[in-house]
């Protein structure tokens, strides 16, 4: 078995709201996997079926093959948690909370000891290890949730916004906690309102909108799918604005002396548009192209479909599937 | 290889850590209330009474008073110790663990009794201390098995009472209203301070469906050797009874009631 989460046709409704409707997702053994979408979106929900926060209302779910519910012993043994909510042990000094942590694990206490150190030095609140949670700084307990979720060693780390409203330093330090046990073959589940997060860490992402999944791909493939924006400046201002043959350009507008075409995959097609400038006798002097954002690309799929509520899924295709109103990052 | 799991070690020892580490909140107040209950029912008012069955009042009400101290203790624990993680998330912890759902209720339910059960031996201690002083006599067991092993079943099936009240409160009133309201009218009207000849034949019958009844009984056969029930009836019921509780608490784990939504 080679994927770390398979899920399929998930449910989970809450009366009338469906917080998960039917959704699919793989996710590689190994692979550093992105879940983006706005608030609602069911990226909480999905975890927390995961580790058995929440009992899904229909579908299969498995982590490493096993069910999460059926085998859920096996399936939570090999995972991580790191939550949005600071839900840690209040009664104990952190490092006895990870030791209790690897020890429901069933991790030896001496091992359990060793273990609780050394995610505390990872993270590097070690100093405060006789501390209890409540004490600790606003990033020091955001760095304890992450040491909590790697006392077991998991296989699977589960990483539910770690970077919300941490300062730019806590940020790339825990960015590099993360990457070099992604590196060393820790499976990593990312959800993240922070877009340039998943841009830079994630080998995949799905995006998430209604409790349906509205795309997965690549960060790269996504951005492909957006529009990059070209502007040429000409030597002469046109009186009017050139025809332009290219199925690739979406649009085409003067701003005085530049001409601004909006295309997929922009540094494809400028070196296109210069020769059609050309031949029109227009001399193109210089030439800015502005790669689109996966921001941008997030707001657009999850945009893309307001007010379209015939569009029906089965949350099962890879295709632009939303139903979404007014999305928010 | 040991049958008990390194996983529900990890939990039993949290949860003794959690209330050993605090007795001032734990053992203090069952101790300093029951030097108030000696000193009021047993050596002010046990003078007037005189004595009951043959045995002095202060003596009498020795059983009773271990049992209200198991009962209360092992149910406050295991309902504050869940609720108190559910209130706070930290439950989650535990949840989110590989634990089988048996082996999280066997963790909640044995710390919890064996804190009814310390408790109770305070109390045994605060009496045979306090009643030599007032009636010149040592306490005995005429019966330590039978003690024992009431004191035991009865601390796992207030323990695993206080897995169902944890589970079912939606805050901290919900605690309140169930000691209150529930635990301790059933024990005061359970025989703890007066023997049921005492009632009137209406009422001697009504206390016949109080649980409690049935346990001080017991206990009190285990240190006096009198009991009005008998005590291995007493002991079969309350032990099938706490298995039965047991159960629930592991249904309702497995259920996810009050912990998973």
């Amino acid at each position: 078995m080679s994927l770390a989460i398979s899920t399929t046709d998930l449910e989970k409704s809450y009366g009338d709201v469906q917080a998960l409707d039917g959704l699919s997702l793989s996710v590689e053994r190994g692979e550093f996997f992105g879940l983006l979408g706005p608030n609602g979106a069911g990226k909480t929900t999905f975890i927390n079926v995961l580790v058995g926060l929440v009992r899904k209302s229909g579908g299969e779910a498995s982590v490493f093959g096993h069910d999460v519910e059926d085998e859920y012993r096996e399936a939570r043994d090999r995972i991580g948690l790191a939550p949005q909510e600071f839900n840690v042990d209040r009664f104990f000094p952190i490092r006895e909370v990870l030791m209790h942590k690897a020890g429901y694990h069933d991790i030896s206490t001496t091992e359990a000891r060793e273990r609780a150190d050394e995610a505390l030095h990872t993270v590097g609140i070690y100093d405060k290890r006789e501390t209890r949670f409540d004490w600790l700084s606003g990033g020091m307990k955001r760095r304890f949730m992450l040491a909590r979720a790697l006392v077991s060693d998991p296989d699977l780390l589960i990483l539910d916004e770690p970077t919300a409203g941490v300062d730019v330093e806590l940020r790339r330090d825990l960015w590099e906690i993360i990457t070099e046990l992604n590196d060393d073959g820790t499976t990593i589940l990312l959800t993240t309102h922070y877009i340039e997060e998943a841009e830079r860490l994630c080998d995949e992402v799905a995006i998430m909108d209604s409790g349906r999944k509205v795309t997965v791909a690549s960060p790269d493939e996504l951005m492909a799918r957006g529009n990059d924006t070209i502007r040429l400046q000409l030597r002469e201002p046109p009186a009017r604005v050139p025809a332009i043959d290219n199925e690739r350009v979406e649009s085409v507008d003067l701003d005085d002396d530049h001409l601004v075409a909006t295309a997929s995959q922009g540094g494809e097609v400028a070196p296109d548009l210069i020769r059609q400038l050309d031949r029109h006798g227009h001399t193109v002097v210089d030439i800015d192209i502005s790669r689109t954002s996966l921001e941008e690309v997030f707001v657009e799929l999850t945009r893309r479909d307001e007010g379209d509520e015939s569009n029906e899924t089965d949350g099962t295709d890879r295709a632009d599937e939303t139903e979404s109103p007014g999305a928010s990052i | 290889m040991s049958v008990v799991s390194t996983g529900l070690r990890a939990l039993v020892h949290r949860e003794i850590l959690r209330f050993v580490r605090r007795p001032r909140n734990t053992f203090l107040p069952p101790l300093i209330t029951n030097v108030l209950y000696f000193s009021v029912f047993g050596v002010i008012l046990g003078a007037r009474v005189g004595s009951i069955e043959g045995v002095d009042y202060i003596l009498y009400i020795l059983p009773g008073l271990i049992v209200l101290g198991v009962i209360a203790n092992a149910f406050e624990n295991a309902s504050f110790s869940i609720f108190h993680g559910r209130w706070n998330e930290y439950i989650h912890e535990v949840q989110t663990s590989p634990l089988s759902y048996t082996e999280m209720v066997g963790a909640y339910v044995s710390a919890s009794a064996l804190r009814g059960v310390i408790i109770g031996v305070l109390i045994a201690l605060v009496g045979a201390i306090m009643i030599p002083l007032t009636i010149g006599t040592g306490v005995g067991l005429a019966n330590p098995i039978y003690a024992l092993a009431f004191v035991l079943v009865i601390a796992v099936l207030f323990a695993g009472f206080g897995v169902m009240g944890g589970l079912w409160a939606r805050d901290f009133d919900y605690l309140t209203v169930l000691n209150q309201f529930i635990i301790r009218p059933l024990v005061f009207f359970g025989a703890v301070f007066y023997p049921l000849d005492a009632l009137p034949p209406i009422w001697r019958t009504v206390s016949l469906v109080n649980p409690m009844v049935y346990m001080v009984d017991g206990v009190r056969y285990g240190f006096l050797g009198i009991a009005s029930i008998e005590p291995n009836v007493s002991l079969a019921v309350l032990a099938g009874g706490a298995a039965a509780v047991v159960a629930i608490d592991v249904w309702l784990f497995q259920r996810g009631y009050g912990l998973t939504e």
